[in-house]
């Protein structure tokens, strides 16, 4: 009986989890939840996981939410999995632990809710919230900071310094890769200043192709179709043919 | 070289720590960072921790942070440990990474708030905020309620179901007990509804005897500090002599 991964490609930790099953061979049944027609919250998906939330999988009898447990079971369970993306080093294996932990309370918290408050809330049928907005550009802010001053301080090419990624990468990225949907402005203000930060996404990207593309291809579709309500807002609130948007805040 | 444990007994995740070693007669030593006093945001313990948060762990020249990472590295690096504090089944342990997972944004993400909002704001120089303190109790509440309908279901003592608590029912736990600081009546109406976490709770206690409510001993000064500093606003603002705390808001 084959994995089942329960996934919507619009939430960045089912992404990370269907990329590393992928990278690796693993053989899966994609099942798709789509969050933005609420299937997360029927009484089916409650059985599958009682907290309601992607991704989730069903191995067997085994069912296993939280995707950096996934993750965790995937590296361990599955054969042929190469040693670099959770290593059996305790010493590695705890860094992993320690970034991933860090990671809930602090990137998370920043794309998620900026690119929600800032341009999918009306998907939604939510009003903007800029504070909300705010408060979340300063998750982004001081989380990317620090990625950079710790783990990518030595211009290291990956989190845990050696030449292949991890789970952690992994998962970091694929949170990062959210704000590809924001104003061009916005990306730019948010991710700018951080070099290092996008030289370590670009290696990951790299080291998992053709599968971080394919995974992200929903994502980029999105990101398509809002920059082009951007520019139609903008030619049309500008009055005169302009075409740039930079008139238009969405 | 003995383990170093960076900790304030204030502090959730620390008490978690120390607990864990006295039970499995880790041998460390207890350093003192005062978070109160703002010892965390030293130049000296930024070079311990990056993060400047507790706990923190120095195993010869190894630095940990993050408390579950440290509880998975304590139980995997040091002989003596009981299985069940983190089991080699894979399975189990999934489990076990899924509620530590999921910890940091729910109950967590209630409780720590619900206290420092509700109490302790004023010992770090913040004002009061029921506002943010209704918000906090809210994701409180709905975590305890999941915690009971999802892992205490059956008639397990602990989480994983089983007659032995793992490092999951200790940090959630730990977590909880902040509330020993609040103004009993909120604690009754936070705890009140959920008696299988008020079990569960006795039980991880009483399997860590008489470690438990050593570590805990700070926390719970720390509660008759308050409780005195209630009964006399009472005493003082209610005008008569009154004893009870029914006129005074704290």
């Amino acid at each position: 009986m084959r994995l089942k991964v329960y996934a919507d490609r619009m939430s960045q930790p089912s992404r990370a989890v269907l990329i590393f099953c992928k990278v690796n061979g693993i053989d899966y049944e994609e099942i798709k939840v789509d969050l933005s027609k609420n299937q997360h919250l029927t009484p089916q998906f409650a059985e599958i996981n009682p907290m309601q939330q992607l991704p989730a999988i069903v191995d067997g009898r085994f069912k296993l939410f939280e995707s950096h447990s996934i993750l965790i079971y995937l590296a361990s369970v599955f054969p042929g999995v190469a040693d670099h993306w959770y290593p059996a080093d305790v010493f590695k294996r705890s860094k992993i632990h320690s970034v991933l932990d860090w990671h809930h309370n602090n990137l998370r918290r920043g794309p998620v809710a900026y690119v929600l408050h800032t341009t999918l809330a009306p998907t939604r049928g939510l009003p903007l919230n800029p504070q909300a907005a705010a408060e979340a550009e300063k998750f982004i802010s001081s989380s990317l900071s620090k990625i950079e001053s710790i783990w990518l301080k030595g211009n290291e090419r990956f989190l845990l310094g050696g030449n292949n990624p991890s789970i952690a990468d992994l998962s970091l990225v694929c949170e990062i890769t959210q704000l590809e949907v924001l104003d061009e402005k916005d990306r730019n203000r948010l991710l700018g200043p951080h070099k290092k930060v996008q030289q370590w996404i670009e290696n990951t990207r790299n080291a998992t192709q053709p599968h971080f593309d394919e995974v992200h291809n929903i994502l980029m579709r999105v990101k398509e179709r809002l920059q082009n309500q951007r520019l139609k807002g903008a030619n049309i609130e500008g009055g005169s043919s302009t075409k740039k948007p930079s008139v238009s805040r969405m | 070289m003995k383990l170093k444990v960076y900790a304030d007994r204030m502090s959730q995740p620390t008490r978690a720590i120390l607990i864990f070693c006295k039970v499995n007669g880790i041998d460390y030593e207890e350093v003192k960072v005062d978070i109160s006093k703002g010892q965390h945001l030293t130049p000296e313990f930024a070079e311990i921790n990056p993060m400047k948060q507790l706990p923190a762990i120095v195993d010869g020249r190894f630095k940990l942070f993050e408390s579950h990472a440290i509880l998975i590295y304590i139980s995997c690096a040091f002989p003596g440990v009981a299985d069940h504090w983190y089991p080699a089944d894979l399975f189990k342990r999934s489990k076990i990474h899924s509620v530590l997972d999921w910890h940091h944004s729910n109950l967590r993400r209630g409780a720590a708030p619900y206290v420092v909002h509700s109490t302790l704001a004023p010992v770090f120089g913040r004002p009061l905020n029921p506002q943010a303190a209704a918000e906090a109790e809210e994701l409180l509440s709905k975590s305890l309620s999941k915690i009971e309908s999802v892992w205490l279901k059956g008639n397990g003592r602990f989480l994983l179901g089983g007659n032995q608590p793992s490092i999951a029912d200790l940090s959630l736990v730990c977590e909880i007990m902040q509330l020993e600081i609040v103004d009993e009546k909120d604690r009754a109406r936070i705890l009140g509804p959920h008696k299988k976490v008020q079990q569960w709770i006795e039980n991880t206690r009483i399997a860590t005897q008489p470690h438990f409510d050593e570590v805990h001993k700070v926390l719970m000064k720390a509660k008759e500090k308050l409780q005195n500093q209630r009964l006399k606003k009472a005493n003082g603002g209610g005008g008569s002599g009154m004893g009870k705390l029914s006129h005074s808001r704290m």
